[in-house]
């Protein structure tokens, strides 16, 4: 009987999706803690810092708007490595080759984790943002600037997905996936984090926010919330996501291809 | 695609110049029950893993019903089940939903995944647990759990890889009366393998033995005993220091002998005519057996017999 079912790639990535959304609500300590960890950026940076936006190379901003995508990035970085943490487990209790060897799409199998990750991000994004207007804050490019903020921490939790799958594929055990997953603090704190680049002191900071891809994350969001509509931060941010995205997620394709044809 | 599998020159060489799998061909047909034996570490979990798909092999060539395994993994997966020696189960989701999810890769609809679980939950008796969480159940309902999934979509070829290892007895009795059942009713083929050799002797049309990556004897059960040829005596002693002192005393009488606590196991090619020379030696010695036994070899002998062998030769 078996050989006259057909297999349909988006039955099998609704399936998988929807097996790692159930996952992740039955676990909830897979994103409070992080997302209470974005939270406290914004509570405890927009109340214990907001004085220095006083200073001229704010510009007149808000230093909840300055602060606040880094809280974003900071929530998108856990849903999107949550994805990775998925397949990890996994492969460490022997249901990935359960899986692998059903006649499923092997891209769905992968893909099942990123899409619920991404879903999740978005919640969270959602969250803080009102958080965020209930702290007061202003968005200048309007409802449209959400849309694009929400764009933007969708690219760089697709980037991030990408990178923390292809590392939990290629190590398949949960200390190095979770270790994989450091590369995130540099990421976020060598960066224009706290103050504009312009007051940005020590050389080799001024050197390390310059090639991290996250300065220019930052900069699009805070364009959008403090400036309104500027294209050369937009086009530069999605840029950057873009080409960080066709890395991470070649290499997590490659890795799962490896993965999935163990030799 | 038919139920048939046929394996020629498989080769498996892991990192590190691990061999585990060095030139095995065998062909299983159609409805056949076959059990594949051997040692721990033999290679037989990694014939399971490449024929089904898993792992790719260093070379050799595969077919399952027909279809070469490298060239269409994906309509080899359609058609087969697979038990893997470790279990392969979700710990969240609950086994009803873990068959449910199951069914629906394979292409059932959401109303028969519903049904199809209904039915394998009865048959594996888990409906009691049902609804929990996988995490939560015992070694023996995981393992019947995973027996339930390898089952979803009515496969032509059953792979089982030691699935009633951690079963109590009526648990293993269950899952042994619906494998017979799935061969002999439903014409499923069986590829097995098991460490319960009794179970092996009763229920498998062919075995064959796989020692260090290499198949050291094939055949029925009956015609492995009978290719043995040798007879075992089976003596067993008062006190575990006499059984040692009768093992060496009878050592050159036998092919080969086996002592563990108080009992002794001499392989020779005829028992009964050997039997006044080993009363005579067991006098001389002053070693009187409690009890003496003459019987032709079970698959446990043939079994001890041939690993050892290769033991020795080694
Ligand atoms: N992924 C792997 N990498 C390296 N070596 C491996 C791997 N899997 C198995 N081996 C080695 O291959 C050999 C055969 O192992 P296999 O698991 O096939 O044995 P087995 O016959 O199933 O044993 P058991 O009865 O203990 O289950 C062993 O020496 C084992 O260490
Ligand atoms: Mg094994």
């Amino acid at each position: 009987m078996s050989e006259q079912r057909k297999g349909s790639f988006l039955v099998d990535t609704l399936v998988f999706t929807k097996r790692s959304i159930v996952t992740i609500i039955r676990n909830p300590l897979i994103f409070i803690p992080n997302l209470i960890i974005s939270l406290f950026f914004l509570f405890v940076y927009e109340g214990g810092l907001s004085g220095i936006s006083e200073l001229p190379a704010f510009e007149g901003a808000n230093y909840l708007a300055f602060i606040l995508p880094v809280s974003i990035v900071s929530a998108a970085i856990g849903g999107a490595g949550g994805a990775g943490q998925a397949l990890v487990k996994d492969l460490e209790n022997g249901y990935f080759s359960r899986l692998l060897l059903t006649p499923s799409s092997r891209l769905a199998i992968v893909l099942g984790p990123i899409i619920a990750g991404m879903l999740q991000l978005l919640i969270q994004t959602g969250l803080i943002l009102v958080v965020a207007y209930f702290l007061g804050l202003e968005v200048a490019a309007g409802f449209g600037g959400v849309i694009v903020v929400l764009l933007l921490t969708l690219g760089w939790g697709l980037a991030f997905a990408g990178y923390s799958v292809g590392v939990a594929l290629r190590t398949k055990n949960a200390q190095s996936a979770q270790a994989g997953t450091f590369v995130f603090f540099p990421l976020i704190f060598l960066s224009t984090t706290f103050v504009p680049y312009e007051l940005i002191e020590a050389g080799w900071l001024k050197v390390a926010a310059t090639i991290n891809p996250t300065t220019y994350l930052f900069e699009a969001m805070r364009s959008v919330f403090i400036d309104g509509w500027e294209a050369w931060p937009l086009v530069r941010g999605f840029l950057v996501i873009a080409l960080l995205c066709a890395i991470t997620i070649s290499f997590s394709a490659i890795s799962a291809s490896k993965a999935v044809s163990a030799d | 695609m038919d139920g048939s599998i046929s394996v020629h020159e498989l080769v498996k060489t892991y990192k590190g110049d691990v061999k585990a799998v060095q030139g095995v061909s065998f062909e299983v047909g159609e409805g056949e029950f076959f059990a594949f034996l051997g040692p721990n570490g033999a290679g037989k979990s990694t014939t399971v893993q490449i024929l089904t798909t898993l792992v790719k092999p260093t070379t050799g060539t595969i077919r399952i019903g027909g279809v070469d395994v490298g060239e269409e993994p994906e309509r080899v997966r359609w058609n087969i089940g697979v038990a893997l020696q470790e279990t392969g189960i979700d710990p969240v989701l609950t086994g009803r939903e873990l068959i449910e999810m199951q069914a629906r890769l394979f292409g059932f609809t959401k109303k028969e995944a519903k049904t199809r679980a209904d039915e394998l939950l009865t048959l594996v008796d888990l409906n009691d647990a049902a609804d929990r969480p996988c995490g939560k159940y015992s070694g023996g309902m995981r393992r019947r759990l995973d027996l339930a999934l390898t089952l979803v979509h009515k496969p032509k070829i059953l792979f089982l890889d030691e699935p009633t290892t951690g079963l109590d007895p009526s648990n293993r009795q269950a899952i042994w009366k619906e494998i017979k059942r799935l061969n002999r009713e439903e014409g499923t083929t069986i590829f097995l393998t098991t460490q319960y050799l009794e179970e092996a002797d009763q229920l498998a049309d062919r075995i064959s033995i796989i020692n260090q990556g290499k198949i050291v004897a094939s055949g029925s059960a009956e015609e492995l005993k009978r290719t043995l040829g040798f007879d075992a005596i089976q003596l067993v002693f008062e006190a575990d220091e006499e059984a040692e002192r009768a093992s060496k005393v009878l050592a050159d009488l036998g092919e080969n002998i086996e002592c563990s606590k108080d009992e002794v196991t001499l392989y020779t090619e005829n028992g009964t005519q050997l039997l006044s020379e080993l009363v005579r030696k067991l006098d001389e010695n002053n070693l009187s057996p409690k009890k003496l036994n003459v019987k032709p070899p079970s698959l446990d002998d043939v079994f001890i017999n041939v690993t050892n062998e290769q033991k020795e030769r080694a």
